[in-house]
C-alpha cells in the first residue's frame, strides 16, 4: 500500500507537470516542475517525508542506472567532439576551477578562511 | 551472400534488447559494491562507476561496430525511468533544506552565482573558440549533478549525453584536484569548501567532499540539492538571455 500510495504521488506530480507545460508551452523540462512541485507539497506538509519515501528511496538509490544509457549517446558525436576538442577541454578546467574558486572565496568573505565552527 | 548475413542479423539483433538492460544493471551494481569497497579517496573518485559503466558501454560499442539507436531502443525502459526519478530527487532536496534553514540565504546566492558562473564561462569559451550553436547549448548546464543536466540540455537543443560526459568529468577533475586548490587560495573554511565543491562538483565531488571531513560532506550535499533545483529555474532563462545579447 505504501509503495502504491508513494508512486502515485510521484508520478501524478509528473502528470500534472506535463499537462502544465502542455498548456502553457514553452521548453521548460516537465519533470524538473514536478521535482518542485513535489518538493513545494513537502515543504507545506502537504505531503509527508514518510509518504515518498518508500518509492523515492529505491529509485533514487539506482538512478545512475537510468542515465547510463543516455550518457553512452556522446558515442554517436564523436566526430564533432574530435574537432572540437580544444575547446571542450577548456569547458572541462575552467568551470570548475572558476565555480570552485568564486564560490569558496565569497563564503570565505563572509565566514573567514579557517575553521570558526 | 553478404545480403543474406545482413538479414541475419537484422533478424537477430531486436532478441538482443534482454542482453542491454540486464548487462547495464549487472555492471553497474558490479562496479559500485567494487567502488564502495575501496578506502582510498584518489583511487574512489577513479573507479566511479557511473563513469567506468559509460565507458566500457561506449568502448564495447564503438569496438563491436554496434550502432547506438539499437542500445538506446533496448535500454529505452531504463531512459524512461529518469523522469520519475528526477521527481523523486525532491526528497534529499526537502530534507537537506530542513539542515540548513539558519545560513539558506548565503548558500542560496553563493550556489546560484557559482551556476550562473559556470553558464557564463562555457558561453564566453563557446564565443572564443567559435564553437557551433549546438555545441555551446551542450555546456551551458554542467554545474549540476548529471540527470538536471540531461534534461535541461535537452530542452535548450543541445547534446544532452555529451554534457553527460562532461559533467562527470568535472565532477571527476573537482574531486581530485578541488582540495589541491583550496589549500592554494589558503581557505579552509568547511562551509566554503563544501558549498563550492556541492556546486561545482555534484555527487562526485560531494563524494570526495565526505571523504575529506564530514562537515564539508554535509555542506556539499545542500549545495549539490540546491544547485540542481537552481540550475533547473536559472539555466532556461539565462542561457537564451545570454543568446539574445552576446550573438
Amino acid at each position: 500500500m505504501k509503495y502504491l500510495l508513494s508512486s502515485a504521488i510521484i508520478l501524478l506530480c509528473l502528470a500534472c507537470a506535463k499537462l502544465i507545460m502542455h498548456f502553457i508551452g514553452g521548453s521548460f523540462p516537465a519533470p524538473l516542475l514536478a521535482m518542485v512541485i513535489l518538493l513545494v507539497l513537502l515543504l507545506s506538509g502537504i505531503v509527508k517525508e514518510q509518504h515518498v519515501k518508500p518509492c523515492a528511496s529505491p529509485i533514487l538509490n539506482i538512478m545512475p542506472i537510468f542515465f547510463i544509457p543516455a550518457g553512452v549517446g556522446f558515442i554517436e558525436h564523436l566526430g564533432l567532439i574530435k574537432s572540437h576538442w580544444a575547446f571542450l577541454a577548456s569547458v572541462m578546467v575552467l568551470v570548475p576551477i572558476t565555480t570552485l574558486l568564486l564560490v569558496s572565496s565569497v563564503i570565505a568573505y563572509f565566514k573567514g578562511r579557517e575553521n570558526n565552527d | 551472400m553478404t545480403n543474406f548475413t545482413f538479414s541475419a542479423i537484422s533478424e537477430l539483433q531486436p532478441n538482443l534488447w534482454w542482453l542491454s538492460i540486464p548487462f547495464i544493471i549487472v555492471l553497474f551494481l558490479a562496479l559500485r559494491a567494487v567502488n564502495q569497497s575501496i578506502k582510498n579517496s584518489v583511487f574512489k573518485s577513479l573507479t566511479n562507476p557511473v563513469f567506468l559503466s559509460i565507458s566500457i558501454i561506449a568502448l564495447l560499442l564503438v569496438n563491436l561496430n554496434l550502432p547506438y539507436t539499437q542500445f538506446a531502443s533496448h535500454s529505452k525502459l531504463l531512459s524512461w525511468l529518469l523522469e520519475p526519478a528526477i521527481v523523486a530527487l525532491a526528497l534529499p532536496l526537502y530534507q537537506q533544506f530542513t539542515h540548513v534553514r539558519k545560513n539558506l540565504l548565503l548558500i542560496v546566492a553563493t550556489c546560484s552565482l557559482g551556476i550562473v558562473n559556470a553558464t557564463v564561462v562555457a558561453f564566453l569559451l563557446s564565443i572564443l573558440f567559435n564553437a557551433p550553436a549546438q555545441l555551446s547549448a551542450s555546456v551551458a548546464a554542467l554545474s549540476v549533478t548529471t540527470p538536471i543536466s540531461l534534461i535541461v540540455t535537452d530542452s535548450l537543443g543541445g547534446i544532452s549525453s555529451l554534457a553527460a560526459a562532461l559533467v562527470i568529468f568535472i565532477g571527476l577533475l573537482g574531486a581530485l584536484f578541488g582540495f589541491m586548490l583550496f589549500k592554494l587560495i589558503n581557505i579552509f573554511n568547511h562551509e566554503s569548501q563544501g558549498v563550492a565543491m556541492g556546486t561545482a562538483c555534484h555527487a562526485i565531488g560531494t563524494a570526495a567532499a565526505i571523504a575529506e571531513h564530514p562537515k564539508v560532506g554535509a555542506y556539499s550535499s545542500v549545495a549539490m540539492a540546491l544547485s540542481a533545483l537552481l540550475t533547473a529555474i536559472i539555466v532556461p532563462l539565462l542561457y537564451p538571455f545570454l543568446v539574445n545579447i552576446l550573438l
